[in-house]
């Protein structure tokens, strides 16, 4: 809410002793709230107004959460076994997505004719939801590590192609009229000048694609495989281990911030000139 | 006439590129380039389309499916909205949201399926549930971000003409942050889509995701492939329907 | 050293949609070697599409542009143009800007860096050579946009309205760098601008365009010395008469 004018003595000791306190980072409300929340919960199960059964304590997570660092989930399966299983499908899917779809976008968005006639394609194939190509990915690959890795390709390969063309596109044509001027050859405007002008909104497509491919692989891991997060917590279901299922989500939630902050930080090193890095719409 | 003339030439090359891929297509299914039985062509697939299902049972499996979604949506969106707008407005509550969403905020929708069977069982809760949390997330955050970036000289203004509180948030701040909105209830409505047609696909009895699986039940590749795309035409048609709607009709006045 | 231009009886026409768009109408324009002029007029008069015209981006639909006696041919650095917004590549540093021409020459690495930071010291931004163009002013990108242009040694240098964006003080700032980098580097100078006041404050010789279509309204020429008083009489009378040509 914008601050009022009013100028009343009282309003005016309030600011006062507002202000004499130190600025609190933004991030220790949301820590508090969090920790209130989970207090609320331990109480609420201590007092039996919810089922521990269903909603676990943050007592009984805690000691999930070691156990399943130590020993891991189901019998044998360690979390490092999960975490990697995870993180290794969406680097194959994500990188071979990135080195197909970055180059043809690229050479898509500099060929009008060519985008034109190809647009309505793309628009298509994504919104082809994913998910629904599992049946048929099944059907052709069977129920193994291709049909995951492909299904993550997939999704994030339109993403990243439609962003690497309108990245072309939405060069400013100035940075092309003053390369010109300047003297450079049309090869010499393609590298170094439309290239480095795409690479933000690139950027900004491959946040998503990423987004998109977390999404799919923890869908996929539920299917066939007792090796990866998604994996986890559904086999945490069928044992009816609800605290495995809710610590699998922590740690899946963990790594999603942790994959989405990697990228922002990549983007800050590759792109050190960009001025506002626009945050996630997720 | 020369804007006409443009105008027809670029509908023939974007109506070129999908002519060209689907005869390509026909072309190596006709040839046997590829197994039929496992990779059907355009024909094939109209044939099903046309024959296999009768038209009301495939719409009634669509209206289905986006009844889902859109209860889901209009469920997690809403609250989305409301929880966006009353952080955006009182900054404290912003600040003590901000972190459970944060927190939660990576976490696939479809992540949540143990839980949701957990708390929902397998009914139509635990699928609305699914597809509430789809939309909610982009649009909380959205919301908010909309919100907080609204110029604080319209404020300004408006108090000088004497808005204060609520008519402030009313009439001021939330159509200032609408653009912000309404691309988080694209984004939101794509989400919760994807998230209905993965839900059906693992678990239904009705829908599109389930006439795709019941596809693959009975291996039949082509009602698969019709069901996949009439799920991506859907999609397309859906959005398409709110980008024009709401995007340019409403907001006129921040694209037109 | 400049060139002359020589812009002989220029018709522009753009076949825009159904409109015939008349931007230039049977212009001619005689600019000496090492001249500076400027063109004013109003909204539409046509003073960009000349400027394009010179610089090599539009080809005249009747008529020919001269450089040196030779036609215009497609853009290139001896004809160096500074833009109204700079248009510097945000994602090089400063002195990477001005090193961008010579670089696509061919120019060897240490050869082209020496001479950038001459220029770097050139339009003063010692210092500032490392820092990207988000991090300087208003002020400082356009001095990295001159400095950019002169790298390539260009005959003329094409300016459009390139202190448009500042403010007023920043403005008349650049604008005495401009004259002392012209008086070091003498060029011949087409400069584009909606105030009649820097027309005068800097040229040899002002042109007045009026629109719809564009065509050669009047010629003033400034013989005054500089640095010039823009409160002086002379100035003010010429003023006055340029104003008069244009409304």
């Amino acid at each position: 809410m914008p601050s009022s004018s009013d100028s009343s003595p009282r309003r005016a000791w309030i600011r006062r002793l507002r202000r004499a306190r130190p600025a609190v980072p933004d991030w220790v409300y949301g820590l508090l709230t969090v920790l209130v929340l989970l207090g609320l919960w331990e109480y609420a199960v201590d007092h039996a107004w919810i089922n521990a059964y269903r909603f676990p304590p943050p007592s009984k997570l805690a000691r999930t959460f070691e156990a399943l660092l130590e020993r891991g989930f189901p019998r044998g399966v360690t979390t490092d076994v999960h975490f990697k299983a995870t993180l290794w499908r969406i680097l194959k899917g994500y990188t071979v997505a990135t080195v197909f779809a970055i180059p043809l976008g690229l050479f898509v968005g500099a060929t009008p004719l060519l985008e034109r006639a190809v647009t309505p394609i793309i628009t298509f194939a994504r919104s082809v939801a994913t998910l629904s190509l599992l049946p048929l990915a099944v059907a052709w690959f069977g129920v193994g590590e291709f049909t995951r890795v492909f299904l993550i390709a997939y999704g994030c390969f339109w993403i990243i192609l439609t962003s690497a063309i309108n990245a072309v596109q939405g060069v400013s044509k100035v940075y092309v009229f003053a390369a010109q001027s300047l003297g450079a050859s049309r090869r010499q405007i393609f590298v170094q000048v439309m290239l480095p002008a795409s690479l933000p909104r690139i950027f900004a497509g491959m946040r998503v694609a990423l987004g998109m491919a977390f999404l799919v692989i923890i869908a996929v891991e539920m299917i066939g495989t007792i090796e990866g997060l998604g994996a986890l917590i559904m086999e945490a279901r069928n044992f009816y281990r609800t605290d495995v299922t809710m610590v699998g989500m922590i740690f899946i939630a963990i790594i999603g911030f942790t994959l989405a902050k990697t990228l922002a930080w990549l983007e800050r090193v590759l792109l050190p000139w960009v001025t506002d890095l626009e945050e996630v719409q997720r | 006439m020369k804007q006409q003339r443009a105008f027809q030439r670029n509908l023939i090359v974007s109506w070129s590129g999908v002519i060209v891929v689907l005869v390509l297509w026909q072309l190596a299914n006709t040839l046997r380039l590829v197994n039929p039985g496992v990779f059907p062509g355009p024909l094939q697939i109209l044939d099903t389309a046309l024959n296999r299902f009768p038209a009301a049972d495939v719409l009634d499996h669509a209206r289905i499916s986006v009844q889902r979604v859109f209860f889901g949506f209009l469920i997690g969106g809403g609250l989305g909205m409301i929880t966006g707008i009353l952080a955006g407005w009182y900054r404290l509550f912003g600040k003590l949201i901000w972190g459970p969403v944060e927190i939660l905020r990576p976490i696939p929708p479809l992540a949540w399926i143990p839980i949701a069977l957990m708390w929902f069982g397998l009914g139509e809760q635990s699928k609305v549930f699914i597809i509430s949390l789809g939309a909610f997330f982009p649009v909380v955050t959205n919301t908010y971000k909309g919100m907080i970036s609204v110029d604080p000289m319209l404020f300004r203004a408006a108090q000088s003409i004497g808005l204060r509180g609520p008519r402030l948030l009313a009439q001021i701040a939330v159509p200032a942050a609408l653009p912000d909105i309404a691309v988080g209830i694209r984004v939101g409505w794509s989400l919760s889509f994807g998230s209905l047609v993965a839900a059906e696909v693992l678990a239904a009895n009705r829908g599109l995701g389930y006439m795709i699986m019941y596809g693959r039940e009975v291996g039949e590749v082509e009602v698969i492939v019709y069901g996949i795309l009439l799920i991506g035409l859907l999609n397309l048609l859906t959005d398409f329907l709110i980008f024009n709607l709401l995007f340019r009709r409403q907001l006129r006045w921040y694209f037109g | 050293m400049g060139k002359a231009i020589a812009i002989e009886h220029v018709t522009k026409r753009f076949n825009d949609e159904d409109e015939r768009a008349l931007a230039l109408e049977d212009v001619s324009l005689h600019i000496e070697a090492n001249e500076f002029v400027s063109i004013v007029g109003r909204s539409g008069c046509g003073k960009t599409t000349l400027l394009n015209l010179i610089a090599g981006f539009l080809q005249p639909s009747s008529g020919q542009v001269l450089i040196g006696g030779e036609p215009v041919g497609s853009p290139g650095p001896d004809r160096g143009m500074v833009f109204q917004q700079g248009a510097l590549f945000p994602w090089l540093t400063a002195i990477q800007n001005i090193e961008f021409g010579p670089r696509n020459r061919g120019v060897p690495r240490r050869q082209r860096r020496a001479q950038a930071q001459e220029l770097i010291e050139l339009v003063r931004l010692d210092g500032f050579e490392r820092k990207y163009p988000r991090e300087l002013s208003g002020g400082m990108q356009q001095r990295v946009a001159i400095a950019r242009a002169l790298a390539n040694d260009p005959d003329i240098l094409l300016m459009d309205e390139p202190f448009g964006a500042l403010d007023e003080l920043t403005r008349s700032e650049m604008q005495l760098e401009l004259l002392r980098i012209w008086e070091a580097r003498k060029k011949t100078v087409v400069f584009v601008t909606h105030s009649i006041m820097e027309a005068l404050y800097l040229s040899d010789r002002v042109v007045v365009l009026s629109p719809h279509p564009g065509r050669l309204r009047a010629e003033v020429a400034v013989t005054l010395p500089r640095p010039r008083q823009r409160s002086s009489q002379e100035f003010m009378a010429m003023y006055e008469e340029i104003h008069r040509a244009i409304f």
